[in-house]
């Protein structure tokens, strides 16, 4: 198992930074999440980790070698295209040991190589076939298999799963989870998609504008984001954002709108600033419908709309000249209508510097 | 992935060097050419058409305008541009009117048989001129146009036919049809969406039309020796006579001016229209 | 409903009924005539194959029928072999792409007969290279195959593959600028070497356009008039003669109808020979 280290990569397209010092540690065995909307940077980082664009600065090593200056055939890598990219014109037999026979490959080596990937991908059927008779989960696993038959230590995967359609996407996604776990591959995968982040990766690297805002196991990026954006970004339906300040009552406390939220379990990392500005995030699923004695951490606010979502039901709020919504079992949520008493979960939540965006 | 490799510098020099090579074999014909034809006989005589004139004039030019014979004619090549020109004109405007009109009719109206249709053109398009050539002679003289210059035009226009049809057809396929069910709910017709709709997106492909018909009409030659009549001979016509007149000493200065000036034309519409040529001879010849 | 189109239908159907009279009648004109006894003048009583018998006894034709295969094999390799090379080598990325595609397709703007005249002089032994040769000392150095029975019909192959092959590269270089830039990408992981791309991956996927410029260039062979009036005159004698020249030489200065249109037919025959299958696959790739 080989590891992926990249040290200030920075490169820009013209007057666009697209990567900015980019640092990231991809251990051996790691599956590796760039995430990001478009325009990121993640799939410029991956094709530079492939060696496939050029670099403006910073160096990227594959297992402990430097290999910067490396063509990409040169540095031990394998990768699946979001197009699949196969050989139209070869069947599926050719496109998989074509790399191979052109690298002098023995002929028995190659045949055992295609059996074995055939065997793994169950793609044994479709040998002869050329790509266009092939459906895109197929495909697919062709190009999957393409990349496994070179036997490279490392794989990058350039949002393979994103021309497939919902069901095939589930199908392929444990597939992959399958694959790594077995072949105990190091793997970087590119994505938008935050639910196949979060259920593929061992660790998340979510990106904004050429740089890395939160690197981290998929946990700890749902429950302890580091700047507004992760914490927007990640989770579905989105966290609930509360703009309100910091005060001190005896113990620290947020003042959102009318009311006083007590703060001291909250574990801060910067310095706490009376008076400052401070954003208050809280799922959806951590608001839920107050006690009727409850102190503490609870709101008043009005209901708004109701939306049914199958197994919960999120009902959204007014409070104050702000909005919040929560996540309800769909028989609490039911007939629910005017003022309510919301209690909040304090345990659970991200407070973040609206003008810094990090994490308090 | 840096500076290039010894191997990648000496296949990228290659390259360069192929690439001037044939850029040679294309620019010297034409290069001999034009400075053949600014020297003198003597200087022809003596010296090979490889070395530059050592004193270049445009007396070869004046005369190929005004005074090269074709035959016992010696009005020089002006008489046949003007012929060109006169046969130009209403050939191209016509004929890409036609297209465009055809095209646009097989393409967003309802028309029984519109594929038939569109393999008849393609058919047509290739079928060369000499299988049908005769009859035409015969259709042309009876109807009392043949030898004459509305002979050559509406000759010009036929054939032109499958080929415009054909390209702005495909054009106007290209474009959303949603456009001309809008104009159609609003109680538009064949001519008005003709006129309001599809015109004002047509400007591009009016203009590889046009640069099409016109590079090919004036470099045609058959057609012309055939239809046009004696007073109305296009330029190319004239040209080959000119160069293939053996009494006496060749004038190879003057021919030379004439073949420029017939080049002429279309050369400069070539260099003036750039992405446009190309795509009007890469359409023309795919035809679809 | 049928109302609608009224308009459309209208403006179709001269171009329909001119398609039907002008291509397709005066072919059928044609192919009749040469089942009859014509000569100078039309005769419209059936004779079978007599025409066609005598045709292929007369030397003149059968030396242009071998000339076209002959200059037409030559022709495709060559203006195919340089266009491919041409495209390959531009959309490996060079500088000054604009100016060399600018000099690669300028011949196509210019007429056969420039194109043929050009040539002529360039490769006229009193004028052109061989003098040129000789003038830089090497008396012995001889190129008048422009002259000779046995080599002019190799000196338009010269023209041929100058005047066309920037059409080829044109055709191609788009083609090669549509292959998904992934491929490529894969081809780089893989250590595929670049020329190894373009034999095995890049062009199989362009077949069908290749086949295109085969059809093209094919076609452009059997239709060939100008060309070889302007280069050769179909000399010396008939010894660069080609069925296009034949047929226009029979219709009109020979006055043999009956000749002339079996020689056509033949010539439609070898177009179609050559396009049919290459129509079926098209329309049948399209279909799927």
């Amino acid at each position: 198992m080989i590891g992926v280290v990249v040290r200030g990569l920075s490169k820009s397209f013209g007057p666009v930074q697209a990567l900015r010092g980019i640092d990231l540690v991809v251990e051996p065995g790691d599956f590796v999440v760039l995430l990001g909307p478009s325009g990121c940077g993640k799939s410029t980082l991956l094709n530079a980790i492939a060696g496939l664009d050029d670099i403006d600065a910073g160096s990227v090593q594959i297992g402990g070698v430097d290999v910067t200056q490396r063509e990409p055939s040169e540095r031990g890598i394998a990768m699946v295209f979001q197009s699949y990219a196969l050989y139209p014109t070869m069947t599926v037999r050719r496109n998989l040991s074509f790399g191979l026979r052109v690298r002098s490959v023995p002929k028995t080596e190659i045949e055992r190589r295609v059996a074995w990937v055939s065997e793994l991908l169950q793609i044994g059927g479709l040998l002869d076939r050329k790509p266009s008779q092939l459906s895109g989960g197929q495909r697919q696993r062709v190009a999957i298999g393409r990349a496994l038959v070179q036997q490279a230590k490392v794989f990058l995967l350039d949002e393979p799963l994103s021309n497939l359609d919902a069901k095939l996407r589930t199908e392929m996604r444990i597939e992959l989870k399958r694959l790594h776990q077995s072949l105990g591959a190091t793997i970087i995968y590119v994505t938008h998609d935050q639910i196949e982040a979060m259920t593929l990766a061992t660790r998340i690297a979510v990106m904004r504008d050429g740089r890395i805002e939160q690197y981290a196991a998929p946990d700890v990026l749902y429950e302890r984001p580091a700047t507004l954006f992760v914490a927007g970004f990640v989770g579905s339906p989105g966290m609930n954002f509360l703009s309100g300040s910091l005060g001190r009552a005896s113990t620290p406390v947020a003042r959102i709108e009318t009311d006083t939220i007590p703060l001291d379990s909250y574990p801060f990392r910067a310095a706490f600033a009376e008076g400052g500005e401070v954003v208050l995030g809280i799922r959806p699923e951590h608001v839920s419908l107050a006690d009727p004695g409850a102190r503490g951490s609870v709101i008043e606010a009005e209901t708004l709309f109701i939306e049914p979502m199958g197994a919960d039901t999120l009902v959204w709020f007014q409070y104050g000249s702000q909005r919040i919504s929560a996540r309800l079992s769909p028989q609490r949520a039911r007939g629910l209508s005017g003022k309510v008493r919301l209690a909040l979960d304090i345990d659970q939540i991200s407070l973040f510097d609206p003008t810094t965006e990090r994490r308090l | 992935m840096s500076a290039l490799t010894a191997p990648a510098r000496i296949g990228r020099f290659g390259l360069y060097a192929f690439l001037i090579a044939t850029a040679l074999f294309f620019a010297i014909p034409l290069l001999v050419v034009i400075s053949t034809s600014l020297k003198s006989l003597d200087e022809i005589r003596d010296f090979s058409i490889f070395v530059p004139p050592s004193s270049p004039h445009f007396s070869a030019w004046w005369k190929a305008w005004h005074a090269a014979c074709t035959g016992l004619d010696c009005g020089g090549v002006h008489v046949g541009f003007w012929n060109s020109v006169r046969i130009l004109i209403p050939s191209v405007t016509l004929s890409v009117l036609a297209g465009a009109l055809n095209g646009y009719a097989l393409s967003h109206w309802k028309v029984r048989g519109a594929d038939l249709i569109l393999l008849a053109l393609l058919l047509g398009a290739f079928i060369p001129y000499q299988v049908i050539l005769y009859p035409l002679v015969k259709i042309t003289s009876t109807i009392g146009i043949y030898s004459s210059l509305p002979g050559i035009i509406a000759v010009h226009i036929l054939f032109g036919l499958p080929v415009m049809t054909l390209l702005f057809r495909n054009f106007y396929a290209g474009l959303p049809d949603q456009l001309v069910k809008a104009a159609r709910v609003d109680g538009a017709g064949f001519w008005r969406i003709f006129a309001s709709v599809m015109l004002p997106l047509s400007v591009n492909i009016l203009i590889v039309a046009t640069i099409l018909q016109t590079t090919g009409i004036w470099n045609d030659y058959l057609l012309g020796l055939i239809f046009a009549g004696r007073e109305n001979q296009p330029m190319t016509v004239q040209l080959n006579a000119i160069a293939t007149t053996s009494t006496g000493e060749i004038e190879y200065n003057v021919n030379m001016a004439a073949a420029l000036l017939t080049a002429l034309p279309p050369l400069l519409l070539y260099f003036a229209s750039g992405r446009f040529f190309v795509r009007g001879i890469t359409a023309g010849a795919v035809k679809g | 409903m049928r109302i609608r189109n009224l308009a459309a239908k209208a403006v179709l159907s001269p171009t329909m009924l001119v398609m039907l009279v002008c291509f397709y009648g005066c072919a059928l004109w044609t192919a009749y005539l040469s089942v009859t006894r014509s000569a100078l003048l039309p005769n419209y009583q059936f004779a079978g194959l007599f025409q066609y018998v005598r045709l292929f006894a007369t030397p003149r034709w059968n030396v242009a029928w071998s000339n076209m295969f002959l200059f037409g094999t030559l022709d495709i390799l060559g203006t195919l072999g340089l266009g491919v090379l041409l495209a390959v080598l531009i959309d490996r990325q060079v500088r000054f792409e604009a100016a060399f595609r600018t000099i690669f397709l300028y011949p196509l703007s210019l007429s056969f007969i420039v194109t043929g005249l050009t040539w002529q002089w360039v490769l006229s032994p009193t004028i052109g290279v061989q003098n040129f040769v000789r003038g830089l000392g090497w008396s012995g150095f001889a190129f008048d195959w422009i002259t000779r029975p046995d080599r002019a019909i190799y000196t338009l192959v010269f023209a041929g593959v100058w005047h066309q092959s920037g059409l080829i590269m044109a055709i191609m270089l788009a083609g090669l600028r549509g292959i998904d830039r992934e491929i490529w990408r894969a081809t780089r992981i893989e250590a595929i070497p670049t020329w190894r791309v373009y034999v095995s991956i890049v062009l199989p996927m362009l077949r069908p356009l290749l086949v295109t410029c085969v059809v093209l260039i094919a076609i452009a062979v059997v239709k060939s008039y100008d060309l070889v009036v302007a280069m050769t005159g179909g000399g010396p004698g008939y010894a660069s003669d080609l069925p296009g020249k034949f047929v226009v030489d029979f219709a009109f200065e020979r006055a043999n109808i009956g000749q002339a249109s079996a020689a056509a037919v033949v010539m439609l025959g070898s177009v179609l020979t050559v396009l049919a299958p290459y129509l079926y696959l098209e329309l049948s790739r399209r279909d799927r």
